[in-house]
């Protein structure tokens, strides 16, 4: 059983580093190709829900990190310049929606209540509102000098499509990859009953 | 006296997660400078007994251990997976997931940055592990400009530094082509050899680790050692079927003539065994009639004709033309980056030529969606945990259905068919990861079945499991083909199931299609063969040392076989 | 799945060659110098310096250009709201005046602050822009990572970024099969013809095997690793970076100089702040 302190700081072996890794590569990709058009120059970017899994199995900070480093990979490699600005608020909000554990949800051990559905969405909204309602116009403001009202409206408009996504396409991948991972552990048990039948 | 290296004395293992023990009772001396395979049957414990010895268990996957195990002398239980790394060096069978680093110098150099080696005591060491396995002009090279068989010489320069005496290979043909094996195994001979290190090898495909002489063969089933012994013992026992690993070829050939083993016989270099108690029986064989199963003639469904294409620069495909008669099984072979899986994507329409027509039951195809010729050509994924989107069979099977707003009962009526087709009817209504990873072929497949296409390409069925999966899947598709009449397309490096499954083999090399005849002519013809990174098989040797034609021969025995199958399987 | 920007193979060119500590140091001040001045003085030479730098990288000006555009362009759309929010934002900025150009209405005017405000933002995002751009360039995944470890980065972050670039082209490729065999199988992805909410739901079932699919290789990646002996001790040495060569050292000179004016700048400016927020000339 992991300590509080494991669930929200992470445990630092090969296999996190590994995972938040690929969590950041995913993140990358998914920013630069995977979004899903809603007008014509407007995309919802599905790349949110990565650190979202990777909190679930791995803890709040690794969470955080695969979201701020998957970012800056993100922008790497779609040539946008580095906007640090941004991958501070992205990390703060990969810390708020990978607290899964802490709040008893393990995608892991296929643990994924309605509870814990409606506790991730308010978390999503409190996430969102303070990463890009607060953490990013006030590092945008701070970096680059500028008005605060019109930053946190830019910044709101990301934030929403971010908790749209998080919430409308989120709660369904946790639940598959909940029920993906069910029962794993009484799997042969569960074959003999079938074929009983 | 010889010094042990390996010591497993009573030696037990239990994964933390498992009810009863993986290995018991093993017991096991493997000496400084042998060269030892391990054979078994999937799930005999033989990764475990490997990781026992690298140290992942339990320093990775936790578990109890009884009894002892000495590495080099030091009991693995007390020491520490960084420690038996220095004298363990250890080869896994994925090449991807092996290969951590950016380029192939940094991740030769990937234990020394660890051990905090300064760089430039670091340089002359990679570039001496490099030269061994010959990738020294490869260095900045990146990871996706290597073939899958160089990539796994990068691995095994990874772990040659210094001090590490036992080399550990768990599977390391898996993902190779033919060719690509033959010198994956020639390499770890030259370094046992001339480096004097111990060397483990796991791996299913007994014949080509053959190609050079292993000193000891252990043979495990159910956690527990079974056989121990040379390799000339193994193959004149009849222990190898017993435990469903696949025999050679030729020693196949020699069981089918029937050659009786005194047990004293030399059998394990094809090359240099003595044939002469055996030519009278193996010619009289060849020279029995066997009944050639005629393949029907029967209408022509898919015809490519003079088709490019390329990505961007230079064509990936150059005037490719053959046609695909209906009920037939064809496969697609030649090297890594020769354009099969191009082919593929082009014949389902997901890519289009850019020069040249495909016709499906002589229509030009080039008017359908990706979508509609999806209902006719129906494309089977490598690794079905990338086609499987669902957690219920059912609804997994039924998704291409609905995506077609087809109507209930329409749709019932379709997936009930498919599932009776992989006898996955019964289940049905399990959750997708509690089968197994040939169940969740058969899903996938299955899920392609509803469309109920013409017309199955399936990429690298087999890759990276065993014979017993591997026959598994084989013969599935086989009665498929038999009952249904689906003419099935596979992408294979595996000249064996070429053979033993296909009828005409295409041969690609370099975007071209250099030969398109039956296997057992493309497996005969010398130049066919070099080009495209193919592989001898033993059959051909042995022919050519009876002095028979190799290609009558190989045709002869394919044709034995069939019919023999076919005698055990009364159900066609 | 290649970038179209960022290079795997070191280059040849003067920057190329440095080495990835000075290339990560370098940058790492320019950004503090970049933010902490608003000041045409200040950011006019760097502007420069980036200009040179990108040209001596020889870069495809092809793909370049789309970038530069687009960036400019939605920079220069955020300066017209920052006006149309407050088009005082100068008077603030530029020590109190008001001088007025163009007045629409009432409360809708320009003032010469507000434009010298704006276009020095302006002119310092795209400066921004520009010397990520080199960076972006100039450097490679194994360079950023023994870069960022040079600066007290601890060794499993650096990895993470290592490990990322690395198996980028496997998830590419992983999602490009993946959305071929979907389509295959019938999934609509063409955004023209299906509601926004069949494409969310077909999304997910991309998204579902892609993450199943590119977790799974993190147990096979740990144990190559640990079975090499990742994470034994405190600290590592990196391969890929080379010896320092004389351009690594005029550098040195160059951002150890840059920092400590940089600190002198900023601590100056905290004890005495200067009348108006910014640098204006013509007040
Ligand atoms: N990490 C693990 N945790 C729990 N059980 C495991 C683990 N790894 C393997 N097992 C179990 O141990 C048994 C032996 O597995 P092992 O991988 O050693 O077989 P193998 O002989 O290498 O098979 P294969 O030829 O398929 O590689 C299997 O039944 C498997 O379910
Ligand atoms: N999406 C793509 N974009 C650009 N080039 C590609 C793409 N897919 C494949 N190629 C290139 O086309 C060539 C043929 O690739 P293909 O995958 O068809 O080979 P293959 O015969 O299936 O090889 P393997 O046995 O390794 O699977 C290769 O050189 C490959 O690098
Ligand atoms: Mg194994
Ligand atoms: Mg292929």
């Amino acid at each position: 059983m992991k300590s509080t302190s494991q669930k929200i700081l992470g445990v630092w072996n090969t296999k996190t580093v590994v995972a938040v890794a690929i969590g950041a590569a995913l993140f990358g990709v998914l920013m630069n190709y995977g979004g899903i058009p809603v007008f014509t120059n407007t995309k919802l970017t599905t790349a949110m829900i990565i650190p979202v899994i990777v909190g679930a199995m791995f803890g709040a900070l690794p969470a955080a990190i695969a979201c701020a480093v998957g970012n800056l990979i993100a922008d790497l490699i779609g040539g946008w310049g580095y906007w640090f600005d941004w991958s501070i608020g992205n990390g703060v909000l990969g810390f708020i929606v990978g607290l899964l554990p802490l709040y008893g949800a393990n995608i892991d051990e296929g643990i994924f209540k309605p509870v814990h559905a409606i506790i991730y969405a308010v978390a999503c909204v409190i996430g969102n509102a303070l990463a890009f309602g607060v953490i990013t116009p006030i590092m945008t403001t701070l970096f680059y000098g500028g008005e605060l009202e019109v930053t946190f409206l830019q910044a709101m408009a990301a934030g929403l499509s971010n908790t749209l996504v998080l919430v409308v396409i989120g709660i369904p991948i946790l639940i598959i990859l909940a029920r993906r991972n069910a029962r794993s552990t009484d799997l042969k048990l569960e074959e003999k009953e079938e074929q009983n039948i | 006296m010889k010094k042990p290296i390996v010591e497993f004395i009573d030696f037990g293992f239990q994964y933390r997660s498992q009810s009863s023990p993986t290995l018991y009772n093993i017991n096991l001396t493997i000496y400084q400078g042998e060269k030892v395979l391990i054979l078994g049957p999937s799930g005999s414990g033989k990764s475990t007994l490997a990781n026992c010895i690298n140290g992942l268990n339990p320093f990775s996957y936790e578990g109890k251990i009884t009894g002892s195990c000495k590495i080099a002398g030091r009991e693995t239980k007390t020491a520490s997976i960084f420690a038996l790394s220095k004298t363990v060096g250890t080869v896994l069978q994925d090449s991807d997931a092996q290969f951590v680093a950016l380029s192939v110098g940094e991740d030769i150099a990937f234990a020394l940055e660890n051990q905090s080696v300064p760089r430039d005591e670091m340089i002359p060491k990679v570039q001496r592990a490099s030269e061994i396995v010959g990738m020294e002009d490869f260095l900045h090279h990146l990871p996706y400009e290597l073939s899958g068989g160089q990539k796994q010489k990068v691995a095994l320069a990874g772990v040659l530094h210094d001090d590490v005496d036992l080399l550990l290979f768990d599977e390391p043909l898996a993902s190779l082509d033919p060719q690509a094996g033959m010198q994956a195994i020639e390499l770890i001979h030259k370094i046992h050899l001339e480096q004097k290190k111990t060397v483990i090898i796991i791996e299913h495909r007994l014949e080509d680790v053959l190609h050079r002489p292993v000193d000891r063969i252990i043979l495990m089933n159910e956690g527990r050692i079974v056989f121990d012994g040379s390799p000339d013992k193994l193959l004149t026992s009849n222990l190898l079927p017993k435990y469903g690993i696949r025999e050679p070829l030729y020693i196949m050939a020699m069981k089918y003539a029937g050659c009786t083993f005194t047990g004293q016989e030399v059998l394990s270099d094809i090359h240099s065994m003595d044939l002469s108690p055996f030519e009278d029986k193996l010619k009289a064989h060849f020279r029995s009639p066997v009944k050639r199963s005629p393949i029907p003639v029967r209408d022509e469904i898919l015809r490519v004709e003079d088709v490019s294409f390329s990505y961007g620069d230079g064509d990936v495909l150059k005037d490719v033309s053959f046609s695909i008669n209906r009920g037939e099984k064809v496969a697609f072979v030649g090297k890594n980056g020769a354009g099969k899986s191009t082919m593929a994507k082009l014949l389902c329409g997901i890519i289009r030529p850019d020069k040249g027509e495909i016709h499906v039951e002589a229509e030009n195809y080039l008017q359908y969606s990706i979508k509609e010729i999806g209902e006719k050509i129906g494309y089977v994924m490598q690794n079905p945990n990338q086609m499987l989107v669902k957690d219920i069979i059912l609804d997994e099977v039924e998704l291409a259905l609905l995506l077609r707003d087809k109507s209930r009962e329409e749709i019932d009526v379709a997936v009930e068919r498919a599932l009776d087709m992989c006898n996955l009817y019964g289940m049905r209504n399990w959750p997708i990861h509690a089968v197994s990873y040939g169940q969740r072929k058969r899903v996938t497949i299955a899920s392609i079945l509803v469309l109920q296409p013409d017309i199955i390409i399936l990429d690298e069925p087999t890759a990276g499991q065993d014979y017993y999966h591997y026959t598994e899947i084989m013969n599935f598709l086989d009665d498929l083909n038999r009952e249904y009449g689906i003419t099935i397309v596979f992408i294979t490096h595996d000249m064996h199931l070429a053979i033993e499954y296909t009828d005409r083999a295409l041969v690609f090399s370099d975007g071209e299609l250099i030969a398109d005849d039956s296997v057992f002519k493309v497996l005969s013809n010398d130049e066919v063969i070099t080009e495209a990174n193919l592989k001898q098989t033993s059959l051909y040797t042995l022919a050519k040392r009876l002095d028979l034609e190799p290609e009558d021969y190989i045709e002869h025995f394919i044709a034995y076989e069939r019919m023999k199958k076919d005698n055990e399987k009364p159900t066609s | 799945m290649k970038s179209p920007l960022l290079n795997l193979i070191p280059g040849d060119t003067y920057i190329h060659k440095l080495t990835g500590k000075t290339k990560v140091r370098t940058f790492v001040i320019l950004l503090i110098y970049i933010i902490m001045s608003f000041d045409l003085r200040l950011l006019l030479p760097l502007f420069i310096a980036g200009i040179i730098g990108l040209v001596s990288l020889r870069p495809e000006w092809k793909t370049l250009r789309y970038f530069f555009i687009v960036v400019a362009a939605v920079n220069l759309l955020n300066i017209v709201l920052f006006w149309l929010v407050n088009p005082d934002i100068g008077t603030f900025w530029c020590g109190g005046s008001r001088t007025v150009l163009i007045s629409f209405t009432k409360k809708l005017f320009i003032s010469l602050e507000t434009l010298w405000y704006l276009s020095i933002r302006f002119f310092k995002m795209i400066t921004s822009f520009l010397i990520s751009m080199v960076f972006i360039l100039s450097i490679t995944p194994s360079e950023l990572a023994a870069g960022l470890y040079s600066i007290k980065v601890p060794y499993k972050i650096c990895t993470i970024f290592s490990i990322a670039f690395r198996y980028i082209p496997d998830i590419g490729r992983d999602y490009e099969n993946i959305k071929i065999s979907m389509q295959a199988r019938g999934v609509e992805l063409d955004p023209k013809k299906v509601p926004l909410i069949d494409r969310i739901k077909q999304n997910v079932l991309i998204l579902v095997p892609l993450i199943i699919t590119s977790f799974d290789r993190v147990g096979n990646i740990s144990n190559a690793m640990d079975l090499r002996g990742y994470g034994r001790g405190k600290t590592r040495t990196y391969y890929s970076e080379h010896e320092e060569g004389r351009a690594d050292k005029i550098f040195k000179v160059f951002y150890m100089g840059l920092l400590v004016f940089s600190a002198i700048w900023i601590v100056s400016r905290i004890i005495s702040p200067p009348p108006s927020k910014m640098w204006y000339p013509f007040s």
